[in-house]
């Protein structure tokens, strides 16, 4: 196990009504070559999707916008993103994520929301290169109640539905989601 | 000493600098402008020899050195040349002999006289080693070095009260000790303190080391050393304030606990029980972050007791995850009853876990889901601790289904699929596990590690290579340099299983290597600990490099080489691997030609490649191996001679463990050497009279003196007669069958030390052997009786039945041509249903 430098654990002590007598670590942590294969791992058991060698190459890249997060130095969530032009517009970018979850015995405890929260906050600062991010935005299976709860509770808004989008799934069809970060101005 | 005028005289003097400063090429040049006019100037000439011998030219070097010393016998320099280079090719005898000489003619001689004691005491020749001490102090006892370097001598030579003398002397000559502790001075009075205690007077050590504390710098050794007198002394008062001086300095030493424990003087029986275990508490309130004081009580406490202590102990260590919890805990199996305790716990804990997320159903509190993974890791590997695969299989698959992140759990899988004898099942999950942490070394390591044990040599160079410098020219051999023994012994155990003899060899003489190299390494030290004052640390080298060769990497080496080498003599064909158990002289040599036709067309490939790699590597600066076959080993005349040297240091070192005369005796049977076979027996009997392989040798013994009766000398037969009945109790030559049967029964008796005796599948093999050994013609049926013996009681045969000894019945079922192999690996894939071995 390889828990993230100590710079990059912002150790909280969380509680939640349901695990109050045990306190327990949680911090995020870079994605790097060398830890890659677990979030790969994560990835193949959380989602249904088989994610290409292109794609992890990617998200070496795309700095804060690929998170892994730790639970008592185990890590049992990820989130990978990346930018893309806004389309018909030079002057800014979305950022789409491609992938945010946490392992099953992990939920409910604030983890997701704090890979999320992470996001959004890097989504909202002052780009280091390129324009600026005006939208966050994702697809969810249309009966995955759980994320759709989720993002809704974080402001997200369904704008389109693809009756299609997951050909090769038994429930194929997927919501957009999205949320604005910039008025047009 | 041949005078030189007084141009080349200097010249002469210049050349002694030049080696003292090492300028070897500049040295020689002046080496021969002295000999172009004086060519018969015996030392310039010997010194013309050791320069060369640092430009690695051998060969001149001993031509230039002897013809020296014929110009010039009377000349100490030319002895002692002689002796340096001598000493330089690690041939200490020699270089002995040649100091001795120089001796000779210059009696005074400091640099040569100390030499001279470095080579004694690095051959570990105390006697010699402490009158040249002696002799160095009487030419000057104002030298500390001298004081202390005989005190040395004394202490080696077993006089530790002479070696006490000498430094009370030395150090009443003292006029002014440094008021301020001094390091020097410090190592001194304790060294002197330590050598108080090995005379035995402890009360003078304590009187001793209240007299020096001021001078000392080591305060954490004095508190050691007083507890420990006091202690020994039996003032338990005293002593039990000690140690609890001690454990508030650091409560994690169990060494401190221990010693407090003796000097409460707490015995076993329950009350005195329930006063330790208190005493712990107390002291687990103290300090509340000692783990050992949380954990020792579990070694103490006994019963309910246990119970309790050990429920809170594993409730804490699961909630906070300690990965290092099972290591920890089952030392504890050696009382069975604790361990089963331990299991009943944890697997409460999981049913309640699973049900109620906490350790109990009593909905006190809520544990973090990493509660179940470490329990259910915790149950993986105490299941696999029992071989219990299946159950320890479920446990750790269900761990991984919850957490696959987690490292360690696929590391376990590996761990216990090996066991269970999937050995590329285990090299798998264990390869699983270094992709989810490619940083750590360590799991880099294991993984090659199981990669060998796959015989997959190639994945594991590939993998093993991850973690060598990029600049390397050859990073493989980079392994051999960094002494890198688990990876040669791997890879030579790799071999030597698919019948690849010199390659192998070529790796356990690697690991030989390392020790000699060791060895060497401590010549150094001999100068510098004296220099340096370093004498407690310098007496503990001394002590570890008389044990080196008993490091269990040496005897595996080398019992790995020795069973290479008498394969070697047996088969002088080329080794069997595995695929051949079994198989007729006739389908073997088939076997083997086939087996060579590819080999010719790999070797024709590899060549090819290896000629290019070889290429790679000199442009890189790199050295090509010559040999990478190891032919060389596979070449000698005399392989019986060549398992002994290995043999050796284990029959001086490592006397104590019957592997070594059990080799010792393969090696002596095959050289016929009936006496010395003997005494590999004796000695073997002496240590466990009950060992399975010692029953097959002692058969084989018997034979062999049968077959020679003749031939036999009186003597060497007197011998043997004479140990006979210590052996083979009241049995005669002629009843080999009773004395095996007698060896059989032994175990069905049962009723040792009361209670019922497990049944042996080692000996099982062994009387197998012996009987067919007896009457090969006849006792064939009767061998494979006794082997499926096994299969018959499985209550009596279940905990010796392990995978080891399957494999091994099944091979000596396999060597006595039975018809009966099938059926067997029919009945070992029931009890091991993952290894691969056992599946058709
Ligand atoms: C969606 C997911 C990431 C949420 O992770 P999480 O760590 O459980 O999230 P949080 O604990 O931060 O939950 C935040 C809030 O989301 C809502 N929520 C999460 N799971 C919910 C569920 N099963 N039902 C209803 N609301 C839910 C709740 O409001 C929750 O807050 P609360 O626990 O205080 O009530 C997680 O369920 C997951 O990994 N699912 C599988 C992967 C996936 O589908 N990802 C979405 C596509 S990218």
């Amino acid at each position: 196990m390889s828990p993230p430098p100590a710079s990059d654990m912002n150790s909280t002590t969380a509680s939640n009504d349901k695990l109050k007598s045990s306190a327990f670590r949680v911090g995020l942590g870079d994605v790097t070559p060398n830890n890659l294969g677990q979030l790969k791992r994560l990835n193949t058991v959380l989602f249904p999707v088989t994610y290409t060698v292109s794609f992890y190459k990617d998200v070496l890249e795309v700095g804060e916008f690929a998170k892994i997060i730790y639970f008592n130095d185990i890590c049992v969530g990820g989130v990978c993103c990346r930018k893309e032009q806004t389309p018909g517009s030079t002057s800014s970018q979305d950022l789409y994520i491609a992938t945010l979850g946490v392992l099953a015995p992990y939920r409910r405890l604030g983890l997701g929301s704090k890979l999320l929260d992470h996001i959004l906050e890097h989504a909202q600062l002052p780009p280091t290169t390129g324009p600026k991010i005006s939208k966050v935005y994702l697809h969810v299976q249309k009966h995955n109640k759980e994320a759709l709860d989720f993002y809704e509770k974080r402001g997200f808004k369904a704008v389109e539905e693809f009756p299609n989008y997951y050909p090769q799934l038994e429930e194929t069809g997927a919501l957009k989601l999205e949320k604005v970060l910039l008025g047009d101005d | 000493m041949k005078e030189l005028p007084q141009k080349e005289g200097n010249l002469f003097k210049q050349l002694l600098k030049c080696y003292e400063n090492k300028q070897y090429k500049k040295g020689l040049k002046g080496a021969e402008q002295i000999l172009k006019k004086f060519p018969e100037h015996g030392e310039t000439l010997a010194l013309k020899g050791l320069f060369y011998n640092h430009l690695d030219k051998k060969e001149e070097a001993y031509d230039f050195v002897k013809k020296g010393l014929r110009h010039d016998l009377k000349s100490h320099i030319c002895w002692h040349v002689f002796g340096l280079l001598y000493r330089s090719d690690k041939n200490y005898e020699e270089a002995l002999k040649c100091y001795s000489q120089a001796l000779k003619i210059d009696k005074e001689n400091l640099q040569i006289m100390r030499d001279y004691s470095l080579l004694q005491i690095h051959t570990r020749n105390y006697d010699a080693f402490a009158e040249t001490r002696l002799q160095l102090l009487e030419m000057r006892p104002q030298n500390r070095q001298f004081w202390i370097g005989l005190a040395i001598a004394y202490h080696m030579m077993g006089k530790p009260d002479l070696g006490v003398k000498i430094l009370s002397v030395y150090e009443e000559t003292l006029k002014d000790i440094p008021s301020k502790p001094d390091y020097e001075h410090s190592e001194m009075v304790l060294y002197h303190n330590s050598l108080i205690e090995e005379t035995g007077d402890i009360q003078g050590a304590l009187d001793h080391l209240d007299s020096i504390e001021q001078h000392v710098c080591d305060m954490k050794a004095v508190r050691e050393r007083r507890a420990h007198y006091l202690l020994a002394l039996d003032r338990k008062e005293e002593a039990e304030a000690s140690y609890r001086t001690l454990l508030s300095h650091n409560p994690d030493n169990f060494a401190y606990f221990s010693g407090l424990h003796k000097s409460m003087g707490l015995g076993d029986s329950t009350e005195d029980q329930a006063k330790l275990l208190d005493v712990f508490k107390n002291l687990q309130e103290t300090y509340p972050r000692s783990n050992a004081a949380k954990r020792l009580p579990l070694r103490y406490a006994t019963g309910e007791a246990f119970v309790k202590i050990a429920d809170e102990y594993l409730r804490n260590m699961l909630r906070k995850g300690v990965p290092s919890l099972f290591v920890n805990i089952k030392t504890l199996y050696a009382d069975k009853e604790k361990e089963q305790a331990i299991e009943n716990l944890a697997l409460g804990y999981l049913a309640a876990l699973d049900k109620s997320k906490g350790f109990d159903n009593s909905g006190a509190t809520v544990e973090p889901p990493t509660a179940v993974l470490w329990t259910l890791y915790f149950l993986a590997q105490h299941f696999d601790y029992q071989r219990k695969t299946g159950q320890a299989l479920e446990y750790i698959n269900r761990a991984i289904q919850h957490t696959p992140t987690l490292v360690e759990l696929h590391m376990t899988k590996g761990r216990i699929l090996k066991h269970g004898g999937d050995l590329v099942g285990a090299k798998d999950a264990v390869n699983e596990a270094r992709e989810l942490d490619l940083q750590d070394r360590f799991i880099n390591s294991k993984c090659t590690k199981y990669m060998l044990r796959a015989d997959n040599m190639a994945e594991a160079e590939k993998t093993v290579v991850l973690f060598a410098r990029a600049d390397l020219a050859d990073p493989l051999n980079d392994l051999v340099e960094m002494q890198g023994m688990w990876f040669s012994l791997e890879c030579g155990e790799s071999h030597l299983r698919q019948g690849q003899i010199g390659k192998a060899l070529k790796r356990f003489h690697q690991v030989e290597k390392h020790f000699n190299d060791f060895t060497e390494d401590q010549f150094d030290f001999h100068m510098y600990c004296l220099r340096k004052m370093t004498l407690r640390a310098y007496i503990s080298l001394l002590k570890l490099e008389d044990q080196l060769r008993s490091h269990p990497y040496f005897v595996r080496a080398a019992q790995n080489a020795v069973q290479c080498y008498v394969s070697m003599f047996d088969k002088p064909d080329g080794a069997d691997s595995a695929e051949m158990e079994g198989m007729t002289e006739a389908e073997k040599k088939k076997f083997r030609n086939k087996q060579r036709k590819a080999e010719l067309k790999a070797q024709k490939e590899a060549e090819e490649k290896k000629a290019l790699v070889a290429q790679e590597i000199t442009k890189k600066g790199g050295k090509v191996d010559e040999d990478p076959e190891g032919l060389k080993y596979l070449k000698t005349e005399d392989p019986l001679g060549e398992a002994l040297k290995f043999l050796k240091p284990l029959q001086e070192l490592a006397a104590d463990r019957i592997e070594t005369h059990l080799m010792g005796f393969e090696v002596y049977i095959r050289k016929n050497k009936l006496l010395l076979a003997l005494k590999a027996l004796l000695k073997s009997h002496k240590l466990d009279a009950d060992n399975a392989t010692l029953h097959e040798q002692l058969v084989r013994f018997a034979l062999a003196v049968q077959k020679q009766q003749e031939s036999i000398k009186p003597a060497v037969k007197s011998v043997i007669d004479q140990h006979w009945s210590s052996l083979y109790g009241s049995f005669k030559q002629s009843d080999l069958a009773g004395f095996t049967a007698a060896f059989l029964n032994k175990q069905n008796k049962g009723a040792v030390n009361g209670k019922e005796e497990e049944g042996s599948v080692p000996r099982l093999i062994s009387a197998a052997i012996a009987v067919s050994l007896i009457d090969p013609a006849k006792n064939k049926a009767k061998a494979e009786e006794i082997l499926f013996l096994m299969a018959q009681d499985d209550s009596k045969y279940a905990k010796t039945r392990s995978l080891e000894n399957c494999l091994l019945a099944r091979k000596t079922l396999k060597s006595l041509r039975s018809d009966r192999v099938q059926e067997f690996t029919a009945k070992a894939a029931v009890w091991f249903p993952k290894a691969t071995a056992f599946q058709s």
